[in-house]
């Protein structure tokens, strides 16, 4: 029954909680308190994903969310505005897409 | 603006253009389309009618693909996480399409026909908004997710496609729900007998009581004969323009100005302060407007072409050329086809399904849905069809060469809920006239009002939609978290 579940579920989203430094363009080094690995998740999953990060996490924390959904990679960053949030850059790579978003402005 | 720090690298170095695996995909899909045109022209140089549909059904994939014009996107990005971008982008190309509707119209080269006004277009659409938060896509949107490799997406169109099919054509103890005097007007209307109009819901709802209602664009209701001042002023300002500067100003001022005020540090904004918050909130909409005029415009053109084609072959539909080429099966018992002449989605997929239902032996034209209107052609010789699969085909080929293709199978909760809300959908569409795109885009740019009616109706179906999809989401969440103690 376990292969049921995981159809059921779908690949799992992955929050991982370990503090590590990246390069940004534009940007510079910054330091990523969260990664939220949502690959293969469309609309809305990413989106409501972005806003429990942004519930979650610290003022001036900043975390990395994976997407390859390029609906949400487009919407994040108007959602991060609503969210008084600063959406730092999105990196593109093999897999789809990187987003930074830093909370608070 | 958001747009400054959108840095996006490209972490791939740069090669020839060609030597990447997606952009030969690309070429090949293509490649395809034009050796297929080839043949087929070289077989009948007639069928340049039906590959039209083809190729600007590709031309639509590829601006849909672009701007992510996605209406489901638009209403529950707008209700579940507050951001307005893609409706304020959707109306933008709303008031654009209507300027080049107009244009084609005064020209003389317009195939549009406005719909019948009545509270089943609200119902229609109300059902239809439910389901397209489920999808997570509308009619078209669905379309181009396909493109993009979404295999949810497909199942949505797999849906749509049977529920509208056998929703048009199931008659049952659930006939006796329509009112007797649908039934009446029904069969006081003298329709050919195998059409059994007595029967099934959808065609007494069709003849008994869609029937009866008028429909018309403003300029036709106000009685405007000037074609300029019909299609510019009454159609285009009254009916598209203003009411679309009116919802523009109300999301503006519930969605977008407490946060652009505050990030500009503004605490008593004056009129400028409003007008750059406006500007900043359309430029954030800029690709999906970018795709409204690129729509408007090949969308105009797409009616002008068909329509120069129906002159120079001296038909009025595509069912009078398949019968001159020899395909007489298929046709309805006016010999007509399903044939709009311009952006169109649901009713053609309603086909595919019912052709299939057909070939499984099921009757599926004693309806007046497939039986007197619209046909039931082999999906080979079903134009509109084809504008659909060049949807899809174009939105692949752009996909793949901005290397944003990529197989998504859905896990079965998100499978499930695209066959439900593609079924509901089916349901709506038919009930409401047309998607999204048949029902409001093409109906309100048109200067028919009903459009605004469905879009009422869709926004609080996605509302609904939106309440019950959390619902469900912590639900499940809850349950989640019992599991893991």
């Amino acid at each position: 029954m376990s292969w049921l579940k995981r159809l059921w579920q779908g690949r799992k989203v992955s929050i991982t909680q370990e503090v590590r430094e990246v390069e940004l363009p534009g940007v510079g080094r910054v330091q990523v308190a969260r990664r939220v690995d949502c690959l293969g998740a469309v609309c809305p999953r990413p989106q409501l994903l972005t806003m429990q990060m942004v519930e979650e996490l610290a003022e001036g924390d900043v975390f990395e969310l994976l997407s390859d959904n390029p609906t949400s990679v487009e919407t994040i960053p108007s959602l991060a505005m609503v969210l008084c949030s600063t959406h730092l850059a999105t990196v593109r790579d093999e897999q789809g897409w990187r987003i930074y978003i830093r909370k608070g402005l | 603006m958001s747009n400054d720090n959108h840095a996006v690298a490209v972490a791939v170095e740069k090669e020839g253009w060609l030597a990447q695996r997606s952009n030969q995909y690309a070429v090949g899909i293509m490649a395809l389309v034009l050796l297929g045109s080839l043949w087929a022209l070289s077989i009948d140089t007639r069928y340049v009618y039906l590959l039209v549909y083809v190729w600007f059904g590709m031309v639509y994939g590829m601006f849909l693909q672009y701007g992510r014009f996605c209406m489901a996107a638009a209403v529950r990005d707008l209700f579940a996480v507050g951001v307005p971008r893609m409706a304020v982008g959707m109306m933008i190309a709303v008031a654009l399409y209507s300027i080049i509707a107009a244009t084609v119209t005064v020209g003389g080269f317009s195939t549009f026909h406005p719909n019948a006004m009545g509270w089943h277009i609200m119902l229609g659409g109300l059902i239809f908004g439910f389901g397209i938060v489920f999808t997570g896509g509308c009619a078209s949107g669905s379309l181009y997710k396909a493109g993009e490799g979404n295999v949810g997406s497909m199942l949505v169109i797999v849906a749509i496609s049977f529920s509208q099919a056998i929703f048009v054509s199931a008659s049952g103890w659930f006939d006796r729900l329509m009112p007797s005097s649908w039934v009446e007007s029904a069969i006081a209307k003298d329709m050919p007998e195998e059409l059994a109009v007595q029967e099934g819901w959808f065609d007494i709802f069709t003849a008994g009581y869609v029937w009866d209602l008028k429909g018309a664009t403003l300029a036709e209701m106000l009685g405007v004969a000037n074609p300029f001042v019909a299609s510019f002023l009454v159609n285009t300002l009254l009916v598209t323009i203003l009411p679309t500067i009116a919802i523009l100003l109300l999301l503006y001022a519930v969605y977008y100005k407490k946060g652009y005020m505050r990030r500009a540090k503004i605490s008593a904004p004056q009129l400028g302060d409003h007008a750059r918050g406006m500007w900043s909130m359309f430029t954030s909409s800029k690709n999906t407007a970018i795709a409204g005029i690129g729509l408007g415009i090949f969308a105009g053109l797409q009616m002008w072409v068909t329509g120069a084609l129906r002159d120079h072959y001296q038909i009025y539909n595509f069912g009078e050329m398949l019968s001159a080429m020899g395909h007489t099966t298929g046709l309805s018992i006016q010999d007509t086809v399903f044939d709009p002449g311009y952006w169109y989605i649901t009713t053609q997929e309603a086909q595919w399904g019912g052709w299939i239902m057909q070939q499984l032996g099921v009757s599926m034209t004693d309806n007046i849905f497939f039986g007197l209107e619209n046909g039931l052609p082999n999906p080979l010789l079903n134009a509109p069809g084809f504008m659909s699969i060049g949807i899809i085909l174009g939105a692949a080929v752009l996909a793949l060469s901005r290397r944003e293709f990529k197989w998504k199978l859905p896990s079965l909760e998100t499978a499930m809920f695209a066959l439900i809300g593609g079924t509901l959908m089916g349901l709506g569409a038919r009930i409401g006239m047309g998607c999204n795109i048949g029902a409001f885009f093409a109906t309100v740019t048109n200067g028919d009002p009903s459009g605004w009616v469905f879009l009422a109706g869709m926004t609080l179906g996605g509302y609904l939609g939106v309440k019950a999809f959390n619902l469900w989401i912590e639900r499940r969440s809850a349950k989640l978290d019992e599991c893991e103690l």
